[in-house]
């Protein structure tokens, strides 16, 4: 079974010659199914592009974008039945309430009557007492699940959330994100793109960073945590040890704030310091973050960051 | 699927348009009632043309295709250009909605709008045209007439897209509107009949493809026109043909992403 979206070698341009801007450079990823795939990157990066390009919102210079194996420009009516999208942008639509947006929305993709899979997602959105209200009468995080509801009335296979979460507050976030691993449960495969970084640690099964238009790193959320950041030890003794410069962060008496790869054993590292059992009075582990694999990739020069897990 | 898509899009359209029902059709009808007042029952009571119709008469076609004309544009182009700013336009490009029903779906809408307009001046026409000659202003080629409003709502309402995926701001819209429209409008035998002119000026008004589809809606209602209306089915055809293709043209290179 071909996998929900397969990017490969995507390149998009815009203007010509010495001019043209390179918006997405060469960029090859897939998402598989029943996995929410994270797409990270700074403003700019080219993440909404690529989001554009597989919606047909904008053509690509070079490369392919495939949904179930079809590519977009060339089958795109079967490619946008699979497809539910959240713009980044919030909805503004000034003639209709919140029930004829998602009427019209369900007719758009052959549902001439939908009104038990809207009033589930009206309901499950906690927007049904709202349903007669129009676009401007509503808040912004309600705007937001407007949206969410109108990418899921055709019950896609495959979701692009694109800064679904922007500018909303943090119990409506929780409220969304266990919305999407439900989602994922039932089967839905989804490329989410955000700047909340904790979002993409807690969502993602594997993430992929992009800076500059390039894919800079790809692979497993925890395999890219690991593999970008160091974790810390802090470590209290009832007598003091020699901790070598480069691993100390900081000493407070008998207290070691001390850096430890991640991928190391606690137990190796405890003895290579010479530090018995009965030395130890406390010891807390602090794992990295995708936030610091984030930054640390971002920081990293282009040609010593390890692209791995990508299938072509 | 596909016709359920089409249908969803042309219902929203009436849709559209009937929530600012005062915006669209109120205000033509206020206007159209303007125009026979002051041009129709005061100031041409007294007139004829083509040889015997009462210039009231010659009148309200000329209006019903201008209201015609200017809705079925404006339902077009205000429904894009909204749909770009509210974001809408977006998840219809990103929906399985093809080209070609966006353009019938939004061209019928016009059609429906124009028409609506067009049979409301009708009717305000013809309670002037009664007080004034005490007699029904009755339609003598209503085939004619259908086909005129069908063809005019259709050929402005593609205008009205083509317009409004190549503007990028509401001044280029409404400069169009001005520059292009009102003046091919007015000079289009609205008012006058170009028999009337110098046989100069006769020429060049017959370059004006209004003319025709003005004078086509004339020949429904009163039998009477400018050109001939055979001429008039065939210029209109090939204006149908042309604007549908530029329309489908301004689809396929426009930008459907918000402004």
């Amino acid at each position: 079974m071909p996998n929900p979206l397969e990017i490969q070698h995507l390149k998009k341009f815009y203007g010509a010659g010495s001019f043209a801007v390179e918006a997405v450079r060469d960029v090859s990823f897939e998402v598989r199914p029943a996995e929410i795939f994270g797409l990270l990157g700074p403003n700019g990066a080219g993440k909404t592009t690529i989001i554009s390009i597989v919606t047909t919102l904008e053509k690509p210079t070079s490369g392919s974008a495939k949904v179930f194996g079809e590519d977009v420009g060339v089958n795109p009516m079967f490619t946008k039945r699979q497809i539910g999208v959240v713009h980044q942008e919030v909805i503004n639509s000034g003639y209709f309430d919140v029930e004829e947006i998602l009427e019209f929305q369900s007719g758009y993709y052959g549902f001439r009557k939908n009104t038990e899979r809207i009033h589930f997602l009206l309901h499950k959105l906690n927007l049904f007492e709202h349903r007669h209200k129009k676009v401007k009468q509503l808040s912004g995080g309600m705007k937001r699940r407007l949206m969410i509801a109108k990418a899921l009335v055709h019950n896609p296979k495959l979701l692009l959330l694109d800064e679904p979460t922007a500018g909303v507050d943090i119990s409506l976030r929780e409220t969304l994100w266990d919305f999407v691993r439900e989602l994922k449960k039932e089967g839905m495969s989804i490329l989410l793109t955000t700047h909340y970084l904790e979002e993409a640690e807690m969502l993602c099964d594997r993430v992929g960073i992009i800076n500059r238009g390039k894919v800079e790193t790809m692979g497993p959320t925890k395999g890219i945590i690991k593999d970008f950041t160091q974790r810390e030890m802090i470590l209290t003794l009832n007598r003091g040890i020699t901790v070598p410069k480069e691993m100390l962060l900081e000493k407070k008496e008998n207290t070691y704030r001390i850096l430890v790869p991640s991928d190391s054993n606690i137990g190796k590292v405890l003895t290579d310091l010479h530090v018995e059992s009965s030395m130890i009075g406390d010891i807390e582990i602090i794992e990295g973050s995708l936030e610091q694999a984030f930054l640390r990739v971002l920081k990293t020069p282009e040609k010593s960051v390890k692209t791995k897990d990508i299938h072509l | 699927m596909m016709t359920t898509g089409f249908i969803t899009l042309f219902m929203r359209e009436i849709k559209r348009f009937m929530k600012v029902v005062v915006q669209t059709v109120v205000t033509p009808f206020v206007s159209s009632f303007l125009y026979l007042l002051v041009f129709g029952v005061s100031l041409g009571s007294q007139m004829r043309v083509h040889g015997g119709v009462p210039y009231l008469a010659f009148l309200i076609p000329g209006l019903m295709m201008m209201g015609l004309m200017n809705n079925a544009f404006q339902n077009s182009a205000s429904s894009i250009v909204s749909s770009k700013f509210s974001g809408d336009l977006e998840d219809i490009r990103v929906a399985p909605i093809t080209n070609q029903q966006i353009i019938w779906a939004l061209s019928l809408g016009g059609v429906v709008r124009g028409g609506l307009v067009a049979f409301v001046t009708y009717l305000v026409g013809a309670v002037f045209y009664y007080l004034e000659q005490r007699e029904v202003l009755a339609i003598l080629h209503p085939v004619a007439l259908i086909y005129f409003v069908i063809m005019g709502g259709l050929i402005f309402g593609m205008i009205g897209i083509a317009v409004a995926f190549w503007a990028s701001n509401f001044d280029q819209l409404s400069a169009f509107s001005a520059f292009v429209l009102l003046p091919l409008t007015y000079l289009g035998g609205v008012f006058i009949s170009v028999e009337s002119l110098h046989p100069f000026w006769q020429m060049v008004a017959k370059l004006n493809p209004l003319l025709y589809l003005i004078n086509g809606l004339r020949y429904g209602v009163l039998g009477v026109s400018d050109v001939d209306v055979a001429l008039a089915v065939i210029l209109s055809l090939i204006g149908f043909v042309v604007f549908y293709g530029v329309s489908l043209l301004a689809l396929r290179k426009g930008s459907f992403q918000r402004w």
